[in-house]
């Protein structure tokens, strides 16, 4: 259990040592920054109510999470085998299986801090109108689940495929088809197979689920299907991570 | 003599009267439009929904009429034709057919995307006419609503970034520096006990 905590630190701890996990954050803050600015700079987007605005901005704040989680998830264990530190990690007192939680744990944090960055944006834009609180907390809770299913995927990939360029070219794939509803928008999203992939899209569940919460000011019971939904992917993400991690290709 | 006289000049007045009449009945308007701004203060943001109306005053049935809106801003010193693409779902509207005496309603919704004062007509156009119907100028004014508190968020789109830069800026600084620190130190005891 030591030796877990150890570890556990240390892919925390390199998170904000490391360069590369600082020039991350400092351009996800820009890149908020950028779509603030925008907010209120452009006519017909800053004739938005402020929830309009909160919702917005949350959608962007899980896309930049779930894009350094599957940055970072490519890199947990094919970069260490690039590294050719992958043998020397795997044989410390430590199963396969907490080294991939502990990376888990990593890409958790690196959300945590991206959400404590992103509590000023969200407060400036709503904190005159309604649903602030409501969007913080869902926002917290929806990322955190994406962050475990999109870096819970991207860690078993990257423990099976044996190169860092192949495990990121299709982690990012993954995410740009499941981003589909940002880049789509809702007209497209109207049709048959608009609600299918809807349906069993995570990260459209949870912007459906922050659109009920925080612009329709809907209730916890109506989020019963998308949190259930969300719940299922997590659990399929750790299964397939710990799966993955049992048989990690050297 | 006198008597033929008198009907041919009485014949031709009579046809000039006509020519007269007929000429009078085309120089009035056989459409009268007209368009009515909400009542009430308008705001940045709001939905209005602006009413036309179009009378057929003529004696024939009118056939595949086509309405449209004009905006126009009259700010001083600043007058143009605005482009209705964000402010109006709407933008033309065609009657079928319009029976004399006809009267036909429409609402014109419109998004209300800039402030100032800007003015508002509606054009008929008959297929069988080569002169369109304008109705009369409506002006009305948009007050400005800024949503979004834009005073509070340039400090937070600039500042936030910039101390990222600097809290991180600062901690590979020292954690650099310790770090050389340290060698240094294992450098002169190095030293040190090969001068022993």
């Amino acid at each position: 259990m030591r030796y877990f905590k150890t570890l556990v630190g240390k892919e925390c701890i390199e998170e904000i040592i490391s360069s590369r996990g600082a020039a991350l954050y400092i351009v996800g803050c820009g890149v908020l920054s950028v779509f603030s600015l925008l907010l209120v700079s452009n006519t017909e987007l800053s004739l938005l109510d402020n929830a309009q605005a909160v919702y917005m901005m949350s959608a962007i704040i899980i896309a930049l999470a779930l894009l350094i989680a599957v940055i970072r998830g490519s890199d947990g264990f094919a970069g260490e085998r690039e590294r050719e530190t992958l043998e020397t990690l795997l044989i410390t007192p430590v199963s396969s299986n907490e080294v991939a939680i502990a990376k888990l744990m990593g890409l958790i944090f690196s959300w945590l801090i991206v959400f404590v960055l992103s509590i000023p944006y969200l407060w400036t834009l709503g904190s005159t109108g309604q649903n602030l609180i409501s969007a913080i907390i869902y926002l917290f809770v929806a990322g955190t689940l994406l962050v475990v299913i999109f870096g819970g995927f991207t860690l078993a990939l990257s423990a099976r495929m044996k190169t860092l360029k192949g495990t990121l070219s299709i982690g990012l794939s993954a995410f740009l088809l499941s981003g589909s509803p940002i880049l789509l928008g809702p007209s497209l999203r109207q049709s048959t197979v608009g609600r299918f992939v809807d349906l069993i899209n995570p990260f459209s569940n949870a912007l459906n689920m922050l659109d009920s919460v925080v612009v329709d000011s809907l209730g916890v019971l109506f989020q019963i299907i998308p949190l259930a939904i969300l719940v299922f992917y997590t659990i399929a993400a750790i299964w397939v991570l710990s799966m993955a991690a049992k048989r990690v290709e050297l | 003599m006198k008597k033929y006289v008198a009907l041919c000049i009485g014949f031709m007045m009579a046809m000039l009267f006509v020519v007269a009449g007929n000429s009078h009945a085309e120089g009035t308007p056989f459409i009268q439009v007209s368009i009515q701004a909400p009542t009430g203060a308008l705001k940045m943001g709001d939905r209005p929904v602006f009413k036309g109306v179009v009378k057929n005053t003529g004696q024939r049935n009118l056939q595949g009429l086509v309405v449209y809106l004009s905006l126009v801003s009259l700010k001083p010193g600043h007058e143009h034709p605005v482009d209705l693409e964000d402010w109006s779902a709407q933008k033309a509207v065609r009657i079928d057919q319009l029976v004399s005496g006809e009267t036909n309603r429409q609402d014109w919704p419109m998004r209300l995307i800039q402030a100032g004062r800007f003015g508002v007509a509606l054009t008929i156009v008959d297929p069988l006419e080569n002169r369109p119907i304008v109705s009369d100028l409506v002006s009305f004014k948009i007050q400005p609503k800024p949503t979004v508190a834009s005073g509070r968020i340039l400090p937070v789109a600039i500042g936030e970034p910039l101390l990222l830069l600097i809290f991180f800026g600062l901690f590979h600084w020292i954690h650099t520096r310790s770090r050389r620190l340290i060698k240094d130190v294992q450098i002169q005891e190095l030293l040190h006990e090969r001068k022993l």
